[in-house]
């Protein structure tokens, strides 16, 4: 394939708006236009990708590689360690390439009402956007740190500045519990650097795959790396008992910021699960699958019952990720072919929804001034636009059929119940709570009896209805034709398993 | 045959149309009666040329796991062709009473859009020949019952009553869920053709089959609203009374019998499973008969009647009576259908749903009393009317098939039918208690007409005396089920209507002589029991309601004190172990140089000694 | 000719090494602790320009080394020396006991 600057030139796209940005005057009444133009042109340039990318061939595209720096060390003198600069995308990652430019794009719309120091915003939101845009097009584990990384300093700021009452605690809870994340990341990549030689993602499965014979790690080592990537993953998915820290920045952050961390960076720790964990360690990820399906079924059921008796939406919308990722863990631990499609389509696809959700939750902040489920209601009288795509979003949320989440669901169990019926049994219960929970959460805000208090209540303006229009079309399009994504996502070539 | 996908397609666009053109708001009644009027044509044509042609399958990829690739299409046989007409017609005219019923409605038009919704669903569910395809409908017609049911969503009970249904069915659909699941690591497809075959050349262990077919049935329970998951079906009379009449009546909830029948090759090869089926449809029709004896509010009334007449069905093709089943499903789908709408041109009449403060009203509205009435007879067997025939061949199969015990059941189900229905007939109509009503205007009365016709001669397709067209047409599928048509013996259509017009008469006796009777508020044990429907619903508060709240508190509490108890209690250690290094920390520079040369010293010191690196 | 030997130079560089630890270490004056580290310094110095001349792989490079050194201390003296003043005007002392601002 050709060498082509395109993947380059798209991490460093968010840069454009950081620097126009940072040249304006912090007062200036355009500055949040401005940070919306800024995502236009990632978004741009990741739909070229996104169509650019042959679908019909295996493996990496868009391949860049430049030698980065060599290390020297006295063990092996003669071969030094070589990190490179290289990316590349595969089908797995060109669909959360295209999610993360979306979902921050209409992100960035919501915070347009944001008033005070909004450059500061706009800036550090761009450069949490470098930052996953660089993650998803990251061919070596370095460079896939660094930008990791760099998600997590601007989300931490961004949490910091501009979030709710505790954001001080909440930002610093996200701090702590994805630091601990992060060193056990580096402890994975170090040692698979040190014994390996090499980062490059592809390489490295492809080496760990042929060496079953276990020349270069022992089956101990590798049932410990893989231990300490589903920890370092499962933080950021968040397995429970990671998530403490999840439900706090999604009560306290900014809805923009909660949009982007519901619908874009926990799927980081999905991802990093289905490139790492499944690609590197596929021998010990079957071994482990029992725990795997037992975690999985604990995050759904833990998430939907606590989710049940939230009184505040927020809480609800928190814990109905939890429940939600644990479905994804299901499907990853049915490991064929049906379940790891799930665990995909469900973590896309909530990410569309997650979004979804907290764009209306943004709506009922401005409006309502509320989120707890007690002092809203009947808000479908005064509001019916908005109420009906908060309804939507609900029923996605719980698994319609027509809508993505319902495809997500099917496939993941449809896969664990050949491999682990029982599990699956138990698991399934899940949906049942999920929509009770749901229900009962949207319901409380949407019908009931008219409230007084709400007449004159604005609802949704255009700048509100675009996003939320995209996105539940979108949810609805895969829904109603999944192949949009299976097509991308050419799942055995991508993980290299089944087929 | 090839424009079978116009029948969802036309319910669709009047859907999209009435969503998204404001402009139309109060034309929307006549677009969403025009178009499913369309569907309704189709469905006719097709229904002939299904006569003609025999069956139509059209399938197309839909997208693909692994190497399965997985389809969506259009079938057309017997059973389906049928359905599909009784979905239309009973659409049709649905949309056409509705522009009279829901006129002064604010949400006219949103109302029209789910009915459109609803229409799609369910044909979309009927043509569908694979599993996934149905269950996705499944879940469709689920959302739109849900959507109209709350329909007047600022009333609590229409919110309370529109999540039970969702949820209650949904419980059921889980079920259906594995069922697929299961069927689809057995035969590797979801296709109806490819599982039946697998299910005939005994792919399938006997004892798992039996699972798969429970579990089907269970996903037919919840939305049939068979016992143990009927509760949501009287709530969910808080919907528009058209509603009931389609979805809660004729349409929707008989998908449960449809259900069965569609994948009857499944049920028929497990004899367990059949006799499930028919158990639970023999108790669910006398349970819910008993309970209707009580009832006091006309649509609940016939809510329970429906989910009796349900379990009718369930009791006939559980006893092998598949042309029964099919054949019971859509004479009910005439009468039940019509009582409901008759029912909603009293109560938008009269504003008013409790039986006990009717009456006389049979001189007000002249044309609703006679097609009540006709209803009624119909619906209790009464000799030569659809209902008649249908029963009567539900009775004959469940005899035939040698369970007396349900047989019984049912004779007594049918005497319950004429009572409960004719106490309901007879408060409402007759007496003189006289209160302000006005005739329905034209636009609802003509389709309760079309109904009241059709509850009449519906049932003349399939009788001993003039042939069984019917069963002879269902009956040609390509798997060998056992279809059983035992001789009937003569005096069961003599005990049924003797004991239909014995129902009667005792209402008679007990609620037509007088002319207004009082609600009263003494009840003894028994009727307490009827009135409270055997507390099944104070059952399932306790229990599940309770149960999960207990078990979420539970959880939340774990979370709140354990895990992030845990968490904090890290975070102290760390603190106070910060703390402890912090008294170390004289802010004293040259301290702190003279300990790092100390420090060094040290190493040096030890370097020496130990000769090189430790 | 070699008439000093090798040891002879380290022997004074240690001395003065010490003599300059001892100085930073323990005056209160914060201009004598600077003038100390110079000390210590220059120590360094003469062993670097010492071993460039007696050293195992003697050459040119000590010595550059060296003439590095002093810059870089005369660097940081004169940076001392700034911060010291500014702490002069800020706090009116110059002595290190009192500049333990640090600690917090």
């Amino acid at each position: 394939m050709n060498e082509s600057f395109l993947l380059t030139i798209l991490i460093l796209s968010p840069l454009l708006g950081i620097v126009l940005l940072s040249v304006m005057p912090g007062n200036h009444r355009f500055i949040n236009y401005m940070g919306v133009l800024g995502t236009v042109l990632p978004l741009v340039l990741t739909l070229i990708v996104f169509s650019l990318f042959d679908r019909t061939v295996s493996g990496v595209q868009f391949v860049e590689y430049r030698q980065w720096f060599e290390l020297m060390t006295s063990i092996s003198p003669n071969e030094p360690y070589t990190v490179a600069y290289d990316l590349g995308v595969t089908g797995l990652s060109v669909l959360f390439l295209m999610l993360a430019s979306l979902i921050t794009f209409l992100a960035s719309l919501t915070a347009l009402r944001l008033k005070e120091s909004a450059k500061g915003f706009y800036i550090l939101f761009l450069l949490l956007e470098l930052g996953l845009l660089g993650v998803f097009v990251s061919e070596n584990l370095f460079l896939f740190f660094l930008f990791f990384e760099i998600t997590l300093v601007s989300m931490f700021l961004l949490v910091g500045k501009w979030g709710g009452f505790n954001r001080e605690k909440a930002a610093f809870s996200f701090m702590i519990y994805n630091g601990i994340g992060s060193i056990l990341l580096l402890i994975v990549i170090i040692v698979l650097f040190v014994e390996m030689k090499t980062t490059n993602i592809t390489e490295l499965t492809m080496l760990l795959k042929e060496t079953d014979s276990l020349e270069f790690l022992s089956g101990d080592t590798r049932t410990w790396l893989f231990v300490l990537l589903l920890i370092a993953f499962g933080i950021k998915l968040p397995i429970v008992p990671f998530h403490t820290w999840m439900v706090r920045v999604h009560v306290e952050a900014p809805i923009a910021v909660v949009m982007i961390h519901a619908g874009v960076l926990l799927k980081i720790g999905a991802y990093g699960l289905l490139r790492f964990g499944v690609g590197f360690f596929p021998q010990q990820l079957k071994d482990m699958a029992v725990v795997l399906a037992i975690l999985g079924v604990i995050n759904l059921l833990y998430g939907a019952f606590i989710a049940l008796v939230q009184t505040e939406l927020r809480s609800v919308l928190a814990y109905s990720s939890i429940s939600h990722m644990g479905i994804v863990l299901l499907g990853v631990a049915s490991f064929n072919t049906a379940g790891l499609q799930g665990a995909v389509f469900q973590t896309i696809s909530h990410g569309l929804i997650a979004a979804l959700l907290f764009l209306l939750v943004g709506v009922i902040v401005d409006r309502f001034h509320t989120t707890k489920l007690e002092e809203l209601g009947g808000v479908a009288s005064q509001a019916p636009l908005f109420a009906g795509f908060l309804l939507a979003a609900g029923l996605a949320s719980l698994g319609l059929p027509g809508m993505s989440g319902f495809i997500s669901e099917f496939l993941a169990f449809l896969g664990l119940f050949e491999s682990m019926p029982v599990i699956g049994s138990v698991g399934i219960l899940g949906l049942i709570l999920t929509a009770v929970y749901m229900l009962r959460a949207v319901l409380a805000v949407t019908f009931g009896e008219r409230r007084p208090l709400f007449d004159g209540i604005r609802d949704l303006t255009a700048v509100e209805i675009v996003p939320s229009a995209i996105l539940l079309s979108i949810i609805i399009w895969i829904g109603v034709y999944p192949a949009v994504l299976s097509n991308t996502l050419q799942l055995a070539r991508t993980i290299g398993i089944g087929g | 045959m090839d424009y079978v996908f116009l029948i969802p397609i036309l319910p669709l666009l009047s859907f999209l149309i009435i969503l998204f053109t404001k402009p139309i708001y109060k034309k929307a009644g006549l677009v969403g009666t025009t178009l499913t009027g369309a569907a309704f044509l189709c469905s006719l044509v097709v229904l002939f040329s299904h006569f003609a042609q025999g069956n139509y399958l059209v399938e197309a990829n839909w997208f693909s796991i692994d190497t399965v690739m997985i389809s969506v299409g259009l079938e057309v046989n017997p059973l389906n062709a049928l359905m599909l007409v009784i979905v239309t017609l009973v659409s049709f005219l649905v949309h056409m009473y509705s522009m009279g019923y829901m006129a002064n409605d604010e949400r006219y038009a949103t109302f029209f859009s789910y009915l459109g919704l609803f229409t799609f669903s369910m044909t979309g569910l009927v043509l569908s020949p694979n599993l996934l395809q149905l269950y996705m409908f499944w879940e469709l017609v689920g959302v739109c019952s849900f959507l109209l049911v709350g329909f007047y969503f600022y009333k609590p009970e229409a919110r309370a009553a529109a999540k039970k249904a969702f949820i209650m069915t949904r419980i059921g659909d889980v079920g259906l869920l594995v069922a697929i699941f299961l069927l689809f690591w057995q035969t590797g497809s979801f296709e109806l053709d490819v599982i039946f075959q697998a299910a005939q050349a005994g792919d399938i262990a006997p004892s798992l089959l039996t699972l798969i077919a429970i579990l089907i049935f269970v996903g037919a329970v919840g939305k049939s609203g068979q016992f143990p998951l009927h509760t949501w079906l009287p709530d969910a009379m808080e919907g528009p009374t058209p509603v009931s009449a389609l979805i809660h009546a004729a349409t929707m909830v008989a998908a449960g019998v449809y259900l069965v029948a569609v994948t009857y090759p499944l049920f028929s090869a497990s004899e367990v499973a059949m006799t499930t089926v028919a158990v639970t449809g023999g108790f669910t029709a006398i349970f819910a008969a008993t309970i209707a004896l009580a009832e006091t509010d006309m649509k609940r009334i016939l809510a329970y009647s429906t989910i009796s007449q349900l379990g009718y069905m369930m009791l006939a093709l559980g006893a092998a009576g598949y042309t029964a089943g099919v054949f019971h499903l859509t004479t009910h789908a005439f009468f039940k259908a019509l009582l409901f709408l008759a029912a909603g041109s009293v109560i938008h009449a009269v504003h008013e749903q409790n039986i006990f403060k009717m009456g006389g009203l049979s001189k007000k509205l002249p044309k609703t009393a006679a097609l009540f009435l006709i209803g009624s007879l119909s619906i209790s067997g009464f000799p030569l009317l659809a209902g008649f025939f249908s029963k009567d061949e539900i009775l004959a199969t469940t005899y035939g098939d040698g369970r007396y015990v349900l047989f019984v059941i049912g004779l007594l189900t049918a005497f319950l039918t004429a009572l409960y229905m004719f106490r309901l007939y007879f408060l409402v109509f007759l007496g003189n208690r006289s209160t302000e009503a006005r005739e329905a205007p034209s636009v609802m009365l003509i389709p309760m007409m079309v109904l009241g016709v059709l509850a009449v001669v519906g049932g003349y397709i399939q009788t001993n005396w003039f042939g069984t067209f019917l069963g002879d047409w269902l009956e040609t599928t390509p798997y060998t089920i056992a279809f059983v048509h035992p001789e009937a013996p003569f005096w069961i259509p003599l005990v049924a209507s003797l004991l239909a017009i014995g129902g009667i008469a005792v209402a008679w006796l007990v609620y037509g002589r007088k002319t207004s009777i009082e609600e009263s508020n003494e009840r003894n044990g028994l009727h307490t029991l009827l009135y409270r429907k055997y507390y099944v619903d104070e059952l399932y508060q306790g229990l599940f309601v309770r149960g999960s709240r207990v078990v979420a508190y539970f959880w939340m509490y774990v979370d709140r004190f354990i895990i992030e108890g845990g968490a904090a209690a890290v975070t102290y250690a760390v603190k106070r172990f910060g703390q402890a290094g912090v008294k170390l920390q004289s802010g004293q520079v040259q301290t702190y140089s003279t300990v790092a040369f100390s420090g060094l010293v040290v190493v040096l010191l030890l370097i020496a000694v130990l000769g090189g690196y430790f | 000719m070699s008439s000093v030997p090798l040891s002879a130079y380290l022997v004074t560089a240690l001395l003065l090494f010490c003599m300059g630890l001892y100085g930073a270490l323990t005056k209160r004056n914060a201009v004598i602790v600077l003038i100390s580290i110079e000390l210590m310094l220059n120590a360094v110095n003469l062993n670097l320009v010492a071993f460039a001349k007696y050293g195992v792989g003697a050459s040119i490079r000590g010595q550059v080394f060296s003439l590095f050194t002093i810059t870089v201390a005369a660097a940081e003296a004169a940076v001392g020396l700034a911060i010291l003043i500014a702490l002069y005007r800020n706090r009116a002392t110059v002595n290190v006991d009192e500049m333990n601002t640090l600690k917090k």
